[in-house]
């Protein structure tokens, strides 16, 4: 017997094709032997397919015809197990239930890694691979992030927070804020959103409400917090669950303008010419980061601390600004589902992709069991007891 | 054919139908067991067969004299007196006919019966054969444990080939299953609990599945493979329940154990085994089973049954006092126990909120062979802190009006019934009260049992309710010459109505024991 693992990607997000190209790319390492795969493909309008198509990168080049070949499904919980139903049965032409032993999602960004997919597979009861929904809600939303990690006593950068509201009541008084107690150059950020999407560096005063609006544009809160001088940035990945996990060796992108941009990370940009569509794997990048050994032991103690102050669960990727002059670092943000599920910094950590996929459906089946042993519900109606008195009606009767 | 007569005939064929509820209802109840199904009838039923069976006279000189007015005043009568006893039935048991497809099977060969002989009837009823149709129809009809029994026996060959296919496909599952560990665990008493505790043990570091309540026969246990091993599942716990020899060895034929514990042999079900030494046998036949797989067998050996007999079985694994494996330093209270489990040179101190020193022996049997599959002594203990009883097996509840519940209804152990009072001893400044029927299926040692059961209600409860009077008499002797407050010595008719005097002066300061509480077939 294989296990049915459905694979969850794309969706309602800013990061719908870099989604894509994860998942394709996780798909094609997952042990065949082992694991029975079934690509479930979230379009951006929100409907689930299913079909062979979705495994080669290729066929997403012409998406009207993709869909043509998929079927639309849903997965829903009957008689004490998960299915993929499809929705398109007709008379004569009809796909069995297939049952569902634990789910995938690889989609990045908003309406789907901020937990809001964990709780859609938590509402259904299925095991699935990814952070609970408190900590990827956490791990999306860098304001509460950062209040999180601060209450740890984990290092963050101080930051100003505000609503798109609240700016264009009074944005001078904003702005002013900014000046005073930030100061240039300084970062501009919406505050829920991954893969440096609308995420400006700015230099000088007069590019400050410029990088706002854009970052209004992605968001409706923006979080502004200053640029680090002499800055390296070092990420880390950790695995595995908050009563056991690890951390993996340091990378550190090669940055082509001051801060990664998208088109760094994920449009074949940087120095490789390898093409568009290896992800955050063919981003450039030193593996191991070059750094003192005690330097990257402090980070990889400091991300599994960070990973068991949220709960996480799976595998994350945790980036930290680094000053190179002081040798200070602070937590950035966390990526709860990480680009290329940070497979590249596991090779190097001697973790091949498909053990790296094994272990996380570890992860997955250890949360159920664990859930599986607390009572939800009790077998027992308590009501049927409450009438065994044979005393009607009668007041103050505990159970 | 008179209207009249036809008449009769549905009524009384309709009648049969609802009077077959409590006859499928006793034979479900005895696991489909003919012998066993005819010893409730002659015990509890003797008078009213007797009745049926000069009902059935009386009917058959009405149809064969023609008289067929009170024929049909007759049907009439049966019929509305069965239909309000089988709504009576079927509310008022503690344990309902379970609708299986067995059972709907059997409904329908009985319904076919009586609807293939009224209508042969019709076609020769002037006849000879006619005769014997009809004495047939007013048989089946009016006694019904002879159509319940006809019914099983034509259906028995349908039965044998529905399980034939259930068990080779549940072997097909577990064939394509290679990285799958199965586990048995048999005894006469703690099988149950032990089984929950691995489960719970093992699932801290695999994904487990487990026979769920007390299913333990072959056809639970296939029922569970086909329908609960998931492809990730890495160890099966399978309770394994014997009645009679071989029932051990063919749950074993199927799983195939390559690990297994065995937590006691003693007097159960002596009924169908005759003696000690053929229940250890057929438990024994788990360790057989796991010597030929090549695993391990746990053998609990501060069992009796077991410790006299263990030099006929080298290959098992003892466990208990003066082994490799043993507890000490048992310290408990009505908020739970704490004890070290010594696992040849390792140590590991556990507490548990599981009460009695059964529960401590259910434990360690477990936790030795979680250990012995690859289990962390942390984890083993931050499994055992978070157990719970498991249901009614002396499981504390908040109850009524404030009042403590220990419900250990699923109890039938002479020695762990002895213990569930002493844990009651030890709820002190309490008004203590327990509630039972008795022990049953001891065969010549119900009466001792029972006896000492008295004493232990005795010396460690305040008041004491039993119910019924079949099984409960010893225990009244004993708590009668006991310096017992004979006053606090309470009869019920039934198990409601036992609770209700409880009910009655429930309070924050009282706990109650519920100590056995049996099926219908056992009462009265």
């Amino acid at each position: 017997m294989k296990i049915n693992m459905a694979v969850f990607f794309g969706c309602r997000s800013v990061e719908h094709e870099v989604s894509i190209i994860s998942a394709v790319q996780a798909m094609k390492s997952v042990n065949r032997e082992k694991y029975n795969v079934l690509p479930v493909y979230v379009a951006k309008n929100g409907t689930s397919y299913t079909g062979d198509a979705l495994f080669d990168i290729e066929s997403y080049k012409d998406m009207p015809s993709l869909l043509k070949t998929l079927h639309p499904v849903t997965l829903l919980r009957e008689n004490d197990r998960v299915v993929m139903r499809y929705l398109d049965n007709g008379f004569f032409k009809k796909n069995d239930d297939v049952a569902v032993d634990v789910c995938f999602p690889i989609v990045h960004g908003t309406n789907c890694e901020d937990g809001t997919m964990a709780g859609f597979f938590e509402y259904l009861g299925v095991p699935y691979i990814s952070c609970d929904i408190i900590s990827a809600a956490v791990g999306m939303d860098k304001k509460v992030f950062k209040d999180v990690l601060k209450a740890h006593n984990l290092p963050v950068l101080d930051c100003i927070c505000f609503t798109a509201k609240e700016y264009r009541a009074d944005s001078d008084a904003i702005l002013d804020k900014l000046k005073r107690e930030i100061g240039f150059p300084l970062i501009v950020k919406p505050v829920n959103l991954g893969s440096s999407v609308g995420i400006s560096k700015v230099k000088e005063e007069n590019a400050l409400a410029s990088a706002i609006d854009l970052g209004l544009s992605f968001a409706d809160k923006i979080l502004v917090e200053k640029a680090v001088n002499s800055l390296r940035e070092i990420n880390c990945s950790v695995l595995g669950t908050p009563d056991n996990c690890e951390a993996s060796v340091l990378e550190e992108p090669v940055m082509s303008d001051d801060i990664l941009s998208f088109g760094d990370k994920y449009l074949g940009g940087g120095k490789q010419k390898s093409g568009g569509s290896k992800g955050m794997a063919s981003l450039s990048r030193k593996v191991p980061a070059d750094l003192p050994d005690e330097k990257t032991k402090e980070i990889q103690d400091l991300s599994v601390k960070i990973f068991k102050a949220l709960g996480c669960s799976g595998v994350v990727r945790i980036d930290y600004l680094l000053n190179n002059d002081t040798g200070e670092v602070f937590a950035n943000e966390i990526n709860t589902i990480p680009g290329s599920l940070a497979f590249y910094l596991w090779r190097e950590s001697g973790v091949d992709y498909p053990e790296l996929i094994d272990r996380l459906v570890d992860t997955a089946f250890y949360r159920q069991r664990k859930r599986d042993n607390l009572t939800f519900v009790y077998e027992s109606n308590i009501l049927e007891s409450a009438n065994l008195g044979g005393s009607k009606g009668q007041k103050g009767g505990k159970l | 054919m008179e209207f009249e007569l036809l008449l009769s005939l549905i009524l009384l064929s309709l009648s049969a139908v609802f009077s077959l509820y409590r006859q499928f209802q006793m034979l479900q109840q005895n696991s489909y067991f003919a012998a066993r199904y005819f010893k409730w009838i002659k015990g509890s039923f003797a008078v009213r067969t007797v009745v049926l069976a000069i009902l059935f006279f009386a009917a058959s000189f009405l149809l064969a004299a023609k008289i067929h007015i009170p024929l049909l005043i007759l049907s009439a009568l049966l019929f509305v007196t069965r239909i309000i006893i089988c709504i009576t039935v079927a509310k008022k048991s503690i344990k309902p006919l379970k609708f299986t497809g067995r059972v709907k099977r059997l409904f329908a060969a009985s319904v076919l019966t009586l609807c293939l002989l009224a209508v042969l009837f019709g076609v020769f009823e002037r006849s000879l054969a006619g005769e014997i149709c009809y004495t047939l129809l007013l048989m089946f009809a009016i006694l019904t444990p002879l159509l319940a029994l006809f019914s099983k026996l034509i259906c028995s060959p349908i039965e044998k080939a529905f399980n034939l296919y259930y068990i080779n496909d549940a072997k097909k599952i577990l064939r394509g299953m290679k990285n799958l560990t199965v586990v048995g665990v048999t005894g006469s008493y703690g099988k149950t609990t032990t089984k929950f505790i691995l489960n719970r043990i093992l699932s801290e570091k695999y994904n487990t599945v487990c026979t769920p309540g007390s299913f333990n026969t072959t056809l639970g246990v296939v029922r569970t493979v086909r329908e609960m091993l998931k492809p990730q599942t890495q160890i099966f716990v399978c309770e394994m329940g014997a009645k009679q020899k071989g029932d051990i060895k063919e749950i074993c034929d199927i799983v195939k154990p390559k690990c297994g514990i065995i937590t006691s042999v003693g007097e159960q079900h002596l009924e169908t085994f005759k003696s000690v030494d053929n229940v250890f046998n057929t438990k024994f036949e788990l360790c057989d089973s796991i010597e030929k797989n090549g695993g391990v067998c746990f053998v609990n050996l501060d069992s009796p049954g077991i410790a006299e007999r263990i030099g006929k079985k080298p290959f098992a694994t003892p466990i208990g006092e003066n082994t490799d494996y043993f507890v000490s330093d048992i310290k408990s209270g009505p908020l739970g126990s704490s004890f070290i489990l010594h696992i040849k040179d390792t140590e590991i101190s556990l507490k548990t909120k599981l009460l009695g020193r059964h529960s401590i022996a259910d434990i360690c049997a477990a936790a030795v062979c979680a250990f012995y599959l690859g289990v962390d002594e942390i984890d083993i203990k931050s499994a055992v802190a978070a157990l719970t009883p498991t249901e009614h097996r002396l499981e504390l509840k908040p109850y009524y009006n404030g009042s403590t519940l220990l419900d250990d209804a699923y109890n039938s152990n002479p020695e762990g019934c002895i213990e569930a009072l002493r844990v009651l001893g030890s709820f002190e400044g309490m008004n203590k009260t327990v509630i039972t029927p008795g022990l049953i299926e001891l065969g010549s040692r119900e009466y001792e049992a029972n006896y000492n059961l008295g004493l232990a209600c005795a010396e460690h409860a305040d008041t004491i309710i039993l119910v019924g009077k079949k099984y409960s008499a010893p225990i009244k002797e004993a708590v009668e010459k006991s310096d017992f407050d004979k006053s606090r010595l309470i009869e019920a008719d039934s198990f409601k109505q036992a609770l209700g005097v409880f009910l009655k002066y429930a309070d924050k300061s009282s706990v109650l024991l519920i100590e056995n509480d049996l099926p219908d077939n056992y009462l009265k």
